[in-house]
């Protein structure tokens, strides 16, 4: 039993986290500038929607990433104009893009069910390729928001945007590019999921991971970097629930499909508890005091 | 949203269901175009609206197992003028059951329950037939002789199928055996991928599976070169080479019956069973894969089963454990059948 359980678990925990580790960069992002997306389940939806269309269309599964991204990206709009141009309150926006999403994902899918999709091939070890772009985007995106200029302003955003717009920084221009970049990773993380991972378009079939990562954010400490251990430690606990049991343990399954949660939850404590006052850019406590 | 689009169905049912004798409320658990489960369902209700000139069906999905579907049923009662409510899911009982004695007028009937009312009926259909069936297919063309099964919960229906799908697997290769994992939910693509890549990885080659659409494992399993037997729809088109055969619903002919015996004031509630005799539940063509001589051994099986001179459930067997279930030559009443809670011998994993 252990020899099944350990052959190609990394593997499989990657392959579980990779559409969430999108998500996951792309809320991270988007919190370093101060905001706080809860649509991001809505955008993946609509990523994960287009890009099984076009992918279905074209018989180009790259061409569905991009389409993807490009959803996101457009559904993320909707959230920058109502909490940037009309300063809406930032949650509430955040759950009206979370059921504009579902909506209008479920409206466009309805006519998409049932078509057959080639998708990537596998690689090495059972890998695709939205699981490399996955982990790749890490470093890019860790080394990026840490060593360069840009960085550096997206971060001192998320700090104090009036100290930011004392130095000669537009605020309001970087946010918007942090919802944004938020809106495109999380468009190629609902795409990666229909496209790569099941082949499947399904109503709603992101089933809450949006919502996790936004979770997760925290569990990372709004650091790129950390975003990749997060989400694989949920990756791992359910790829871990599901091969216990194809390894015929005996460990009940409703115990098993609480593991992603219940690990997540005391990684949270642990460094909260550590780690006094949070460590999250300082913009976000504007929302609590708001 | 999803209340918004429950207000719009009802909203325009109200302003036309003046003329027509019955209106026929249906609820759906998950999407009505979910390719598996929920469709099969639809396809009913199409069935309906089109043999029976007239009637007009409301169907509204994505509605949970909680008390929002008691609201549900009760709008479309009061707003929608439904007489007849077909309640697909089986969480949706106790409701029905509640809604059947503060409506005594209106017809409510189940998918699959065990509990009648003065005004309330199940039907369903019993797919361990073609289960089995399906699982001769399977265990035939294992090479391993290791068979997965991915399932959503461990409900009486679900467990049945797992047992027929074991016994007929184990007519074909002794040896068999099925290695169960839940998934949770009746709809979790993410999941039911991972749960196919994991069986996969243990060195299982055939899977079947009971969730509410089978698209997700049938095309995982074709990427990663292993067989499966599908549930609720056929999804070969979609699965060409992994799809070794399916146990699929038909509900129209017995949603039809139901409702004009209802119409014409003949109903009495009860449990309406049907199989794969009377065409409820087909077996579905088979894949590439199985060779002609088992799709002879199947098909000679089935024959049997249709002239009664096989039955599924029926003793010997033998329980996970090694101990007796049933004894030779006796048929599993149908109360311990629909309340089924354990394994047969070569199943691997829980029932929790």
């Amino acid at each position: 039993m252990a020899d099944t359980l350990l052959q190609g678990l990394p593997v499989s925990a990657l392959r579980s986290a990779a559409p969430l580790l999108l998500v996951l960069l792309g809320e991270c992002l988007t919190q370093r500038v101060g905001r706080i997306n809860l649509g991001v389940e809505g955008q993946m939806l609509v990523g994960a929607v287009a890009g099984y269309g076009v992918t279905a269309v074209s018989g180009q599964p790259w061409l569905g990433m991009v389409a993807g991204a490009a959803a996101g990206a457009l559904l993320s709009a909707v959230y920058a104009l109502l909490t940037v141009a009309a300063r809406a309150d930032q949650f509430a926006s955040g759950l009206a893009v979370l059921m504009l999403g579902f909506g209008v994902s479920a409206y466009a899918g309805s006519g998409l069910v049932g078509l057959r999709i080639e998708g990537f091939a596998l690689g090495a070890g059972g890998t695709t390729p939205t699981l490399w772009l996955a982990v790749a985007l890490v470093p890019l995106i860790g080394l990026w928001l840490y060593g360069t200029r840009t960085g550096l302003v997206w971060r001192a955003v998320g700090e104090s945007p009036p100290a930011a717009s004392a130095a000669g920084i537009t605020p309001w221009k970087v946010i918007v590019a942090g919802i944004a970049a938020g809106g495109v990773l999380s468009g190629l993380g609902g795409a990666a999921l229909s496209i790569d991972h099941t082949r499947t378009w399904a109503e709603g079939m992101t089933a809450g991971r949006g919502l996790i990562a936004v979770g997760l954010v925290i569990v990372a400490r709004w650091n790129p970097w950390l975003t990749l251990p997060a989400a694989l430690l949920f990756g791992l606990a359910e790829a871990l629930s599901l091969r216990l049991q194809a390894g015929g343990s005996a460990v009940p399954a409703h115990l098993l499909h609480t593991l992603p949660y219940l690990a997540s939850l005391v990684v949270f404590a642990v460094t909260c508890a550590r780690l006094k006052g949070g460590g999250g850019p300082e913009a976000l406590r504007a929302v609590f005091a708001r | 949203m999803k209340l918004l689009r429950h207000l719009a169905v009802l909203a325009f049912a109200a302003g036309t269901a003046i003329a027509h004798a019955a209106t026929i409320g249906y609820i759906y658990v998950g999407p009505e175009k979910d390719y598996g489960y929920n469709t099969s369902m639809d396809l009913g209700r199409k069935f309906v609206e089109k043999n029976i000139p007239g009637t007009k069906t409301l169907h509204v999905e994505n509605i949970p197992e909680t008390a929002e579907v008691e609201k549900v049923m009760e709008r479309m009662i009061k707003q929608g003028g439904a007489s007849i409510i077909f309640a697909t899911s089986y969480g949706y009982l106790d409701y029905a059951i509640a809604l059947g004695k503060k409506y005594p007028k209106v017809a409510f009937l189940h998918a699959g329950g065990l509990k009648t009312g003065d005004n309330v009926g199940t039907y369903w259909a019993n797919s361990d037939d073609a289960m089995y069936l399906a699982g001769m297919a399977a265990g035939a063309v294992s090479k391993s002789g290791k068979l997965g099964f991915i399932a959503a919960f461990p409900i009486p229906q679900v467990v049945r199928s797992i047992n027929a799908f074991t016994l007929g697997a184990q007519a074909m290769n002794p040896n068999a055996t099925t290695t169960v994992v839940w998934t949770g939910g009746w709809l979790q693509p993410p999941k039911e991928a991972e749960a196919t890549n994991s069986l996969a990885d243990a060195g299982i080659d055939v899977i079947g599976e009971q969730v509410d659409s089978p698209m997700t494992i049938a095309q995982t399993a074709e990427k990663r070169g292993i067989y499966m037997v599908g549930k609720d729809v056929d999804v070969s088109k979609l699965a060409p080479k992994a799809v070794l055969t399916g146990a699929s619903w038909n509900w129209g002919p017995t949603m039809l019956k139901l409702t004009k015996e209802i119409q014409a004031g003949k109903w009495k509630p009860s449990h309406v069973r049907g199989d794969l005799k009377d065409g409820t539940v087909v077996l579905d063509p088979f894949g590439p894969a199985v060779p002609e001589g088992v799709r002879k051994t199947v098909l000679a099986k089935k024959d049997d089963i249709l002239k009664d001179k096989f039955i599924v459930w029926s003793g010997p067997m033998t329980g996970q454990d090694g101990k007796a279930i049933l004894p030779a030559g006796t048929r599993m009443p149908m109360e311990q059948l629909e309340s089924m809670n354990f394994f047969v011998k070569g199943v691997v994993g829980t029932v929790q």
